[in-house]
């Protein structure tokens, strides 16, 4: 058979260069970085799925902001949905790394608990500074990593069992650790402004978010790691063979999972003053609906940082829209179960499940 | 004697080639009939006919036990009582021989629907035994051996031993076992002809096929060429037939001796043993291309991932004087080793990745500038591969995945050559590529050794071998039994030396 007859040249891009200008997109995406998604995508459906959340965000602002006008589009449902969704796209920036790798890590929500706990025992219990308990509290995160990292590589189980492992142990930790209780007094002042004051009016949480995300998109684009990230997460035997040492790279993806949920919890800490049992828990689903919903954007299958904050922000912009009109407090979970698996499905039909499952 | 499968004027046509022509075949009861011929003689098409995998061409006629039987559907196969063990076996490594034999036709169940394992147990053991296997029935069959795996695929392929089954094809089975497991495989062979079951057997091994067959049929070309009984045949007209001219009187005068070059080789495999291949020894010098030819099941195939440690491995491979630690590849790239692997989906393709990453993935230093990874001067240097290689399309940017397999097979030896290797190992390097593609990797490889580097290339084609090495290295049942230069073979004798274990057969 020629190769002429298999091969399939994408057809020119009829639809691609009005994407550039399409509005939305410029603010999540990298300035004058991926010219992957434009260059590649080829025909128009594929551009308007690589984008598509964009307009999903777009047409919901539209659609609340007809609906709801009074309480909907004001700068302080502006304000909270940015500040509240920091520690959720924290929670999904954590994920991108084991996901390119083709990894899972379901110990993240017990990470940021753990630092949730340590941060009150060190700091009210053992009365130690702010920026020592920090130093600590990161530390422990990245033992907790290790650890993953360990179980992992070395005795080879699947991460999915092993972060569900892990996780349970970090549960456990947490009550053991803090005797059951809880600590709502003795914070550092100075600390919790860390999280509370606001720049331009937003809290600095979201801040801190976008350092993480700026960092994390670096390094998964700009650097080898992440390329080697990736390239493992596509074909681990391949990438073996090319030279890449794919057990360093799931363990650095482990170690950096559970460092930046890690930090996370110190956030948490920051703006919520008090230590709560368990509290990593509910960020769990929406980071990994995020992720695998943000896959499908930008990189074409492949998970991303640009992807998963436009996912994050997405699903929250449907949710606060539905609750400003009335919808009861599990909308939230509901949402993000949908997304979950709308995502997932969405990378199946297009033959990406790979870094799926 | 009635046959219990009987072709005539089977003929298959693939859009410009064809396969089989008006092929006649009859199996009788009770014989092992083996199945020879060169890779693309036609044989595995006449299994996959056979098995409802291809549809014949029209005019073919067949009967089972004297009964019509419908070519190219597998369901009428089935039901006329041909089963088929293929190369791969189809087993669940994690479950025992028990489950492994109940998952295609259902568990024994009581009257409530449990499964009833007693009876499981005694079934499954009963239908061991009659093949001469005692093992434990739980043992996951990842830990059992190549032979007890092989044993539990053809014990569920003739499971019953019932009237319904009539033929047992086996494609392969000894493709990837070591000498010792072969010959519990033939006690296995010969226990299933002796209950009366036919037996069709493809092998590349010649020897084991002579040894072990009642009657031998040589496919050449899509022809039948000969059927004939083994015992009137020796290696020597058994090659013959296969290859289709007399033997000649190749002496070991053809042969040279080991370490012709001067100077310390770049690449020293010493002692290498896995599965098949044992103690083999192997130097490639700079600027020297060194082939390995073998039939499938040699070890050739294993070659390559034993020196370049993908796969667990005796003996020591040696780059430069100092050796390569075992199961690190990333220690051979490092040490200016570059493989291009043969199972390029599984092994090499990053599919959804660009043609730029993965012309790249070996090294990526290179384009960081003062702000990281400059993806320009990446693209330029994947472009100068893609133009080299002549890659169509030639986008850098375009997914692996939307190429043809030629294209592909060219964006994964450009990965290795960018590498500037100083030993490259090749295996299968042309394997699905078209003519043109063909010889502008076989240029770009000379190129490579005239530039230095030390090249090993493990091939099943002997032309490509024999236009392209400076040596050849003849690999019989996992040893190097003789070593050539090119100049004094053509493509067919070393075919045929890859066939012949003993030199001195008297065939010409």
């Amino acid at each position: 058979m020629s190769s002429e007859q298999e091969t399939t040249s994408p057809p020119a891009a009829s639809g691609t260069p009005a994407l550039a200008g399409s509005g939305g997109n410029g603010a999540v995406s990298p300035p004058g970085g991926r010219p992957d998604g434009s260059r590649t995508g080829g025909r128009l459906s594929a551009a308007v799925t690589n984008f598509s959340l964009v307009f999903i965000w777009i047409a919901l602002i539209v659609l609340f902001g007809l609906l709801e006008p009074d309480t909907f589009l004001t700068m302080d449902t502006l304000r909270t949905v940015l500040a509240d969704q920091a520690i959720t796209a924290i929670m999904a920036l954590a994920l991108i790394l084991p996901i390119a790798a083709n990894q899972f890590d379901l110990s993240i929500a017990g990470a940021m608990g753990l630092a949730i706990v340590l941060v009150g025992e060190f700091m009210v219990k053992a009365e130690l500074a702010p920026a020592l308990t920090v130093i600590l509290v990161l530390a422990a995160g990245v033992v907790v990593g290790l650890v993953n990292a360990f179980v992992v590589v070395g005795l080879k189980v699947n991460s999915f069992i092993a972060t569900l492992g892990t996780g349970s142990i970090l549960l456990a930790m947490q009550q053991w650790i803090s005797g059951g209780e809880v600590i709502t007094s003795g914070i550092s002042e100075a600390f919790k402004n860390l999280g509370r004051t606001t720049i331009f009016t937003i809290p600095t949480p979201f801040f801190y978010m976008l350092a993480i995300a700026a960092v994390l998109w670096y390094v998964l684009d700009y650097r080898q790691v992440g390329r080697y990230l990736y390239a493992t997460g596509s074909n681990a035997d391949a990438a073996r063979l090319a030279g890449v040492r794919v057990n360093r790279l799931a363990s650095i993806a482990l170690v950096v999972s559970a460092t930046v949920a890690t930090i996370a919890g110190i956030i948490f800490m920051m703006r919520i003053g008090s230590t709560s049992l368990d509290a990593g828990t509910p960020y769990l689903l929406p980071a990994f609906a995020a992720a695998f919903l943000g896959a499908t954007q930008f990189k074409e299958g492949n998970v991303n940082v640009p992807g998963t904050l436009v996912a994050v922000y997405v699903l929250a912009t449907g949710v606060k829209g539905v609750q400003l009109m009335g919808a009861p407090f599990w909308v939230d979970d509901l949402f993000n179960g949908v997304a979950l698996i709308v995502a997932v499905a969405l990378a199946v039909r297009s033959g990406r499940q790979r870094s799926m499952v | 004697m009635e046959s219990v499968l009987e072709i005539h004027g089977l003929s298959k046509t693939f859009p410009g080639q064809k396969a089989l022509d008006a092929v006649d075949f009859d199996l009788r009861p009770g014989e092992v009939h083996a199945l020879i011929g060169q890779n693309g003689s036609g044989k595995s098409t006449l299994i996959k006919v056979l098995a409802g995998y291809h549809q014949p061409d029209p005019g073919a006629t067949a009967t089972v036990a004297g009964e019509p039987f419908t070519l190219g559907s597998a369901a009428s196969a089935f039901a006329a009582g041909l089963r088929f063990v293929h190369q791969d076996l189809g087993l669940v490594p994690a479950l025992g021989a028990l489950d492994n034999l109940a998952l295609g036709r259902g568990y024994s169940k009581g009257a409530t629907g449990t499964i009833s394992w007693r009876e499981e147990a005694e079934r499954g053991r009963r239908t061991l035994r009659q093949l001469g296997y005692d093992f434990n029935l739980k043992t996951p069959v990842s830990r059992l051996s190549a032979s007890e795996r092989t044993g539990i695929a053809i014990a569920r392929a003739l499971e019953d031993w019932s009237d319904t089954v009539k033929v047992l094809v086996l494609d392969e089975p000894t493709a990837s076992l070591p000498a010792a497991e072969a010959e519990r495989l033939f006690e296995v062979v010969r226990n299933v002809r002796d209950s009366g079951v036919a037996v069709i057997y493809v092998s590349h091994r010649f020897a084991e096929v002579l040894d072990l067959s009642d009657r031998i049929t040589v496919l050449r070309d899509g022809v039948r060429v000969a059927t004939t009984a083994a015992s009137e045949l020796d290696e020597g007209g058994l090659i013959e037939l296969t290859i289709g001219r007399a033997l000649k009187a190749l002496e070991a005068a053809h042969e040279i001796p080991h370490q012709t070059r001067a100077g310390d080789p770049v690449l020293a495999v010493r002692g290498l043993s896995g599965r098949v291949v044992d103690g083999l020894d192997i130097d490639v010098h700079a600027g020297e291309i060194v082939g390995v030819a073998g039939v499938t099941g040699s070890g050739r195939e294993e070659i390559a991932d034993l020196v370049f440690g993908a796969a667990p491995r005796g003996g020591e491979v040696i780059v430069h004087g100092e050796p390569v630690p075992a199961e690190r590849p990333d220690a051979c790239v490092r040490r200016e080793m570059a493989l291009v692997p043969s199972e390029r989906l599984s092994k090499a393709a990053l599919r959804d990745m660009t043609l730029r990453e993965n012309v790249t993935i070996g090294r990526i230093a290179p384009f960081y500038n003062l702000i990281g990874l400059s993806k320009r001067a990446e693209r330029a240097a994947a472009d100068e591969w893609l133009d080299k290689l002549d890659v169509v399309p030639r986008d850098s940017e375009a997914r692996l995945i939307t190429l043809s397999g030629g294209n592909q097979q060219k964006v994964m030896m450009a990965r290795a050559l960018r590498l500037e290797p100083r030993v490259l190992v090749l295996d299968e390097p042309t394997q699905g590529v078209d003519v043109g593609a063909k010889a502008s990797i076989h240029e770009i490889v000379e190129e490579a050794a005239q530039g230095g580097a030390g090249v090993l290339v493990m091939s099943t084609e002997s032309e490509e071998l024999i236009g392209l090495c400076d040596r050849i290295v003849v690999l019989i049942n996992g040893k190097a039994l003789r070593e050539f230069r090119p100049s004094e073979l053509t493509a067919d004798e070393l075919t045929e030396l890859t066939m012949r274990e003993d030199l001195s057969v008297a065939g010409g």
